[in-house]
């Protein structure tokens, strides 16, 4: 299984996203304080939470998108490209190859959500006190508070980032694929704010659960399938 | 000798469609199996059951005898194959995409890439992106690709298309090179007869779906490749001096002025005799050779005239 994910990064030059990852990163910081900068001295944000609120949607936005461009480098093209015909024909496991992929694919979301999430807040706390992006000071342990809820969040947007892989497949075609992540990504992120209070569908516990195993089943399918399915 | 693909009423059908139907086929240990047919005739999806990538309807295949089940993998380290048009990761160089393949096969021998690029005329382009390579060159990669690990047996789909006569040729050498040397069992598949027919031991001819026959070369040219062509005044009294005096039954007519017989007990002077005895006028004789391509065309056309 490892020499399975170790040829997949190699095939697919994975190592050549994390320059993606680190501008993502970037970008979503510097969105944000500019954000808090712009806006005068009416803040934005009131606290860390208000500010991270914000930075988490962002993140998870453009991280289902994000692995969606992985997935379907990882899995779309091989089937458009007929590559996987080839890959077929070796003596492994087909079930290893797939699982190997969409591992990649989900390992590659929920981590990268984690590494932006943990090097915003780093970059936060440091930047905090010089450019006063909100008025309440952030403690530490506020910081290390969200780490388990991040993980969750992380845990659930790796599993709604396989439901592209539905839309994708009927196809075979890249651009939907992404198409849906955008469109997935956006509506259970968007929020409708009346200005004191705000609500996303990503607050509410259950719909993140239930996409993300709905990402789970597609993810399990497509597993579950691959030794019954002609290839032609 | 040990039969090594080993295929028993094989069927299958897409969305109802039968498209292979009932085939069975056998195919020996070193020898080069040449698979003939028009487009569509199902060559491609048989070779694509062996390799698992469909699954069959009904009947079963088994290699070495092993029989394949639909999560069978193993046996595929003795296989190597191109399947239509060979496909590869366009974004990296020949040489990674085998140094890749070896990795999935398992197969690490060093220097093996550098000989198979050698063997198929690629050597000093290795390190070029394939996006950048022509369709030739594409195909003799995909032949080192399947050649590179050393396998038991060897699948080609039509492995010239796109190849020039001089690569047309080199494949040709290769192909005996491995049966001979290395004793692979190759199964090959074209559409250029002339070209099986210069290599192949055994050839199996498959029309919509159906074998409609498997057999050696060797018998083929014995037994139908040469004949005797006659060119005659009056066809009608020709044909009953053959069938009543001289008893033959293998004949086919070209025209009403020419006709084939294929019956070796009988020689040449004996049937001119009996013409001549019977006042037929006889305008030509002479020995000829039938090509497979004939023979094949025959077969898939049902105009078999041979009596």
């Amino acid at each position: 299984m490892l020499k399975l994910l170790r040829l997949e990064w190699k095939k697919n030059c994975i190592a050549g996203y994390f320059k993606g990852l680190i501008s993502c990163i970037v970008g979503i910081l510097a969105a944000v304080v500019l954000m808090a900068l712009g806006s005068g001295d009416e803040q934005v944000f009131r606290d860390y939470t208000d500010f991270m609120s914000l930075t988490n949607i962002l993140i998870r936005i453009v991280f289902i998108i994000f692995s969606s461009v992985i997935l379907s480098r990882l899995v779309i093209d091989e089937y458009k490209n007929k590559t996987v015909q080839l890959l077929f024909t070796y003596p492994l496991k087909r079930k290893k190859i797939i699982l190997a992929k969409l591992s990649l694919v989900f390992g590659f979301c929920f981590f990268s959500i984690i590494i932006a999430t943990f090097m915003i807040n780093i970059a936060v706390y440091f930047l905090n006190p010089m450019m006063n992006l909100f008025d309440t000071p952030v403690e530490i342990q506020e910081m290390v508070a969200t780490i388990p809820s991040t993980f969750v969040n992380a845990f659930m947007m790796a599993g709604v980032s396989l439901i592209p892989l539905y839309f994708g497949m009927r196809r075979k075609s890249t651009a939907s694929t992404i198409t849906s992540a955008v469109l997935i990504g956006f509506v259970i992120n968007a929020t409708v704010s009346n200005g004191d209070s705000s609500a996303s569908l990503f607050q509410f516990v259950g719909v993140p659960i239930s996409m993300c195993l709905l990402g789970l089943i597609i993810g399990y399918l497509s597993y579950y399938k691959v030794d019954k399915v002609d290839l032609t | 000798m040990e039969t090594v693909i080993q295929i028993q009423q094989l069927s299958k059908s897409f969305k109802g469609v039968e498209t292979v139907s009932n085939v069975n086929m056998n195919v020996k240990k070193g020898e080069i199996y040449g698979f003939l047919g028009p487009n569509g005739a199902g060559k491609t999806t048989i070779m694509k059951m062996i390799l698992n990538l469909v699954k069959p309807t009904s009947g079963e295949i088994k290699i070495f005898n092993n029989l394949i089940t639909t999560s069978s993998y193993q046996y595929l380290n003795k296989i190597g194959s191109i399947i239509e048009y060979p496909e590869f990761y366009e974004r990296l160089t020949a040489k990674e995409n085998l140094e890749l393949h070896c990795e999935y096969v398992g197969v690490y021998e060093k220097g093996a890439i550098q000989e198979a690029l050698a063997i198929v005329g690629l050597d000093g382009v290795e390190h070029k992106k394939i996006h950048e390579f022509s369709l030739g060159m594409k195909q003799r990669l995909g032949i080192a690709r399947a050649i590179v690990t050393k396998p038991e047996i060897l699948i080609l789909d039509e492995p010239i298309n796109g190849l020039d006569p001089i690569g047309i040729k080199d494949i040709r050498e290769l192909l005996m090179l491995l049966k001979e040397e290395h004793g692979i069992t190759i199964l090959i598949s074209s559409h250029i007869v002339s070209e099986v027919e210069s290599i192949a031991d055994t050839i199996g001819i498959l029309h919509h779906g159906k074998l409609l026959k498997e057999v050696k070369m060797e018998d083929i040219r014995k037994e139908n490749m040469e004949y005797l062509e006659i060119k005659i005044d009056d066809l009608k009294k020709a044909i009953r001096v053959l069938e009543n005096k001289l008893g033959i039954r293998k004949y086919e007519i070209v025209n009403q002025h020419c006709i084939r017989i294929f019956e070796h007990d009988i020689s040449q002077s004996q049937i001119n005799k009996e013409l001549i005895l019977n006042d037929i006028v006889i305008n030509g004789i002479e020995k000829q050779q039938q090509h497979l391509e004939e023979y094949f065309l025959n077969l898939i056309n049902g105009g078999n005239q041979i009596a």
